[in-house]
């Protein structure tokens, strides 16, 4: 029981991490979408590997859905250079013209053999440890880790080996290709693993989910780090804490798990986006607010600044006209008064505000930045 | 003639389903075209996938099968879904891609939760997710036609009134602002009826493939003309036709489902369009680049000959 | 606020932040009517920003803008807007017909469709910019001066009295020049107002008669041969500290 346990929440973190670690360079490269139309147009291939090995964990298999895979960019960007069809729509042509194609197969002829649909989409992780690799009558574990952990060890090779170039290309393709990096190699490269990982992963989680998987945690962590190492090494623990917490959350209402890691990596989302420093939700209302007087005194302190010594000046300065001037809400506008005046950017003459030397010098700083 | 005699023998509840079909067809072809021009052809599928929570918690909350009530939770789930997308791309540095790709799929995920909580309460069939995926064209009975025939027709009604401001708002929202109109709330009206029309497609074809039947019509008709008026009337009969093809291929063989079968037809009307158009497919392009050729070449041809005869 | 009916455009006090972000510092600008008033400043000066403000497409954080003395929502007829030609999709399936009609969409309010009184203001429209041998032309199959002056036709069948034109200049042929040229000094002899996003230095004093200089505050409006002198100029492009000791 236990050794169940440990071995899903095993084969979840590892297809996490894997799915993470390529979803990084998908959301910086702007195709996210991509991984979901691959890990839908990969299922004729899929389907036409299995008809000829008749397992789904085979290499062949693996091989011939990645194949399609790559076929489905081919596609997408032959469309594309008609110029007569627009990326996203050559995207949403390919991937559900190609899917069709696997779910009349399964249909047609798979009706006798193990591989129905809803394990092609939603995948089955709570059995995903039940076909365990021996040797010798050894039991070594289940097999899908193998698969998922061969998967992880190839795609954080590919990484570190071209991490370089992976990094030149994303943010600058041009410069990366006078350099002679061949971003097309690159992007190729990425591609065929995201194909092979969308394979390897279909077991746990299906392929809808799977999106979830790639392009989640890399958002996630998007918000919290600029940094490219660090934002890879974020989404992996992100993946991994959503998939350890996903699994929990599926064992205690008895409902999917590849559905309750989605799920967790939606809440863990919405909860980064609400309280991380700087860029976060909250951090941005506060910053709203105090930006929001600050930024109604220099508004003032320019006000003023720019009608000084001018024959209006007086008009201008004149407290009590000065929301109509500003459009201010009055209560707002003696608010601001106040601050300014507790601030010694302003001081007052009667109903005539002038501008304190200190208040000439914000409003000259706020003008050159 | 063949097709005549296919059409003569259609029985009654196939003539049902293929009117079905027809419709729903017609109106996501309609309504995809805008989405098609707005470069939100992928929202179609964000907002179908987006539904299945919407669908579960309608279900949980009256525990009633009705149609109209499910679709009513679809489009709801469907408009959050995409109200969540426009705000992520606001208010972070997540682009709409991502943004589009984690609702699509956590939203679904969800769905899928709460579809299990369900099975296990013993309420709900396993056909129950399948007829999402998939759709369930070949059920679709008289009464269905009517509500997706009532729905579908407000909805291209409604389009058809505000013809001129909704042209505006998508050639040109700017202007459209500067003259008045005020562009928020024909943006609404013009998603809400995309979420009308995905979330009656969904009985046709089904979550996964109904960005199809809102992209490939609205995308093989563009290839046929050069008016949005013109576009939009063939992306209805595109739409329309692979409606019926497909429900009629499907009927004609046995165990070949219905929704791929329609989102194949509808392919195979992109794949004609984009090589045979008049004027922008890639036949006449490669025409009109050999006759260039040719031209240029008897031109150079003479140019050349001219300073070899100076030469001799 | 008195004798601001005399004002085509009287903006006042205007601030315009996106988000955090000031793009407009406290300006003021007072447009006299039948001037050809030409915006220049570096990028990023907020030239595109001021004109989207005066027409209501963007709220201020402060200060007012009225049109002969009245809120841009009352004068919307009389206004009319050539956007950057930028901001549209021209693969867009409709000609050039169907968009020059697009500038009477005001005047015929919700739901009613353009007839033949529309069609044929339109034509009239693109007879005078140089373009009635392309009504049914597609608009992806135009060069960029031809759009422009697409543009310039819708913003001519709007028959406003002020216009708001953004880089009208950009990116196009001399033909289309003249073509803007000639009109706008037309506009100005029928006593309209023309403010025009400008980023060609050189041909500012033939074309315009008035200048506002623009960094994110107002460094000077006037009279070109007033303002459009080489210290503004140097203010608003060059050594940006200069104008701090005024």
């Amino acid at each position: 029981m236990i050794q169940d346990h440990l071995d899903i929440q095993l084969i979840a973190i590892v297809t996490a991490v894997a799915c993470a670690l390529p979803g990084v360079f998908l959301v910086l490269r702007r195709m996210t979408l991509m991984s979901d139309a691959i890990s839908h147009a990969i299922l004729p291939g899929i389907v036409i590997a299995f008809f000829l090995t008749e397992s789904l964990s085979s290499p062949l298999l693996i091989l011939a859905a990645a194949g399609t895979g790559v076929l489905t960019v081919v596609f997408v960007e032959l469309l594309q250079r008609t110029k007569l069809v627009k990326e996203d729509a050559a995207i949403g042509l390919t991937f559900p013209a190609l899917f069709s194609i696997g779910v009349i197969l399964i249909s047609r002829f798979a009706g006798n053999v193990h591989l129905d649909m809803d394990a092609v989409l939603l995948g089955e992780l709570a059995y995903a440890h039940l076909n365990r690799l021996e040797v010798f009558g050894y039991n070594l574990g289940p097999v899908s880790l193998y698969v998922m952990g061969t998967i992880l060890l190839l795609n954080l090779a590919f990484i570190l080996l071209f991490y370089k170039e992976l990094k030149l290309s994303t943010f600058d393709a041009s410069l990366a290709a006078a350099l002679g990096f061949a971003p097309t190699l690159i992007h190729y490269g990425l591609m065929t693993l995201v194909s092979v990982t969308t394979v390897g992963a279909f077991d746990a989680v299906g392929s809808i989910l799977v999106v979830a998987l790639i392009a989640g945690p890399p958002a996630t962590a998007y918000l919290i780090t600029n940094r490219l190492s660090l934002m890879l090494t974020l989404s992996a623990v992100i993946g991994s804490v959503n998939a350890v917490s996903g699994y929990w959350l599926a064992y205690l209402f008895d409902v999917s798990i590849a559905g309750s890691i989605a799920t967790m990596t939606l809440l863990m989302f919405g909860l980064v986006f609400l309280v991380v420093p700087s860029r976060g939700l909250i951090a941005i209302a506060r910053r709203r607010t105090r930006q929001r007087w600050e930024f109604a005194q220099t508004m003032l302190v320019i006000h003023l600044f720019n009608h000084e010594g001018l024959p209006e000046a007086e008009a201008e300065s004149e407290i009590a006209h000065l929301h109509e001037h500003l459009r201010w809400d009055p209560a707002f506008a003696t608010q601001v008064v106040k601050y300014a005046l507790n601030n010694r950017y302003v001081s007052q003459e009667e109903t005539l505000l002038t501008l304190t030397e200190r208040g000439r010098s914000v409003a000259q700083q706020a003008l050159v930045q | 003639m063949a097709n005549l005699s296919i059409l003569i023998h259609l029985d009654y509840t196939l003539m049902i389903v293929a009117i079905g079909a027809a419709l729903l067809g017609a109106v996501s072809g309609s309504l995809g075209t805008y989405a098609v021009l707005r470069r939100q052809s992928l929202l179609g599928d964000a907002i179908s996938h987006a539904a299945l929570p919407g669908i579960a918690i309608a279900f949980l909350l009256t525990g009633s099968k009705t149609p109209l009530i499910l679709v009513l939770g679809a489009a709801l789930a469907g408009w959050l879904g995409t109200l969540l997308i426009l705000s992520i791309v606001r208010l972070t540095r997540i682009k709409y891609d991502s943004a589009l790709g984690i609702v699509l799929s956590t939203f679904f995920g969800f769905g899928l939760v709460l579809h299990t909580l369900i099975q296990r309460t013993g309420n709900a069939n396993q056909a129950g997710l399948d007829t999402f995926l998939f759709g369930q064209a070949a059920t679709i009975l008289e009464s269905d036609v009517w509500t997706i025939g009532i729905l579908g027709g407000i909805a291209i009604i409604i389009m058809l009134v505000f013809w001129k401001e909704l042209k505006l708002l998508v050639f040109d929202e700017g202007f459209a602002a500067s003259l008045g109109f005020p562009i928020r709330v024909l943006d609404i009206l013009l998603t809400s009826l995309l979420v009308v029309a995905i979330v009656l497609g969904l009985q046709a074809v089904g979550a996964v493939l109904m960005s199809a039947m809102l992209v490939a019509p609205a995308v093989a008709a563009r290839q046929w003309t050069n008016k949005l008026s013109v576009m939009m009337f063939l992306a209805a009969c595109f739409g329309a036709l692979a409606g019926v093809s497909g429900t009629i291929i499907s009927s004609s063989a046995s165990r070949i489902p219905t929704g791929p079968t329609i989102v194949l037809c509808a392919t195979v009307v992109v794949g004609f369009s984009i090589a045979f158009a008049l004027n922008r497919g890639l036949l006449w392009d490669w025409i009109r680049h050999q006759r260039n050729k040719q031209s240029l070449k008897v031109a150079t041809d003479r140019l050349l000959k001219q300073p070899q005869r100076g030469s001799e | 606020m008195q004798a601001s009916e005399a004002k085509a455009i009287e903006v006042t006090d205007l601030t315009v932040a996106y988000q955090d972000q000031p793009v407009l510092w406290d300006i003021d600008l007072d447009v006299p009517p039948s001037v050809l008033l030409a915006i220049v400043g570096p990028n990023g000066a907020g030239k595109t920003t001021l004109i989207k403000a005066i027409l209501g497409l963007v709220r201020p954080a402060a200060g007012n803008v009225l049109i002969y003395g009245k809120p841009y929502e009352a004068q919307r007829r009389i206004v009319g807007y050539v956007p950057q030609r930028g901001s549209v999709d021209w693969d867009f399936p409709t000609n050039v017909l169907d968009v020059v009609m697009m500038g009477r969409y005001g005047a015929l309010g919700w739901v009613r469709r353009p007839g033949k009184q529309e069609r044929e203001l339109a034509m009239h429209a693109l007879e005078k910019v140089g373009m009635d041998a392309y009504t049914n032309r597609q608009i992806s199959q135009l060069s960029g001066g031809q759009q422009q002056r697409v543009f310039l036709a819708r913003a001519l069948v709007q028959d406003a009295t002020i216009y708001l034109m953004d880089e009208p200049f950009q990116g196009v042929d001399a033909t289309t020049e003249r073509a803007i040229v000639t009109l706008l000094q037309e506009f100005r002899e029928k006593g309209k107002t023309v403010v025009v996003v400008h980023h060609d230095l050189q041909t500012v004093t033939d074309y315009f008669d008035w200048v506002m200089l623009l960094n994110i505050r107002r460094i000077a409006s006037g009279p070109v041969d007033e303002t459009f002198t080489p210290e503004n100029l140097r203010t608003t492009y060059g050594g940006r500290v200069a104008f701090i000791t005024k």
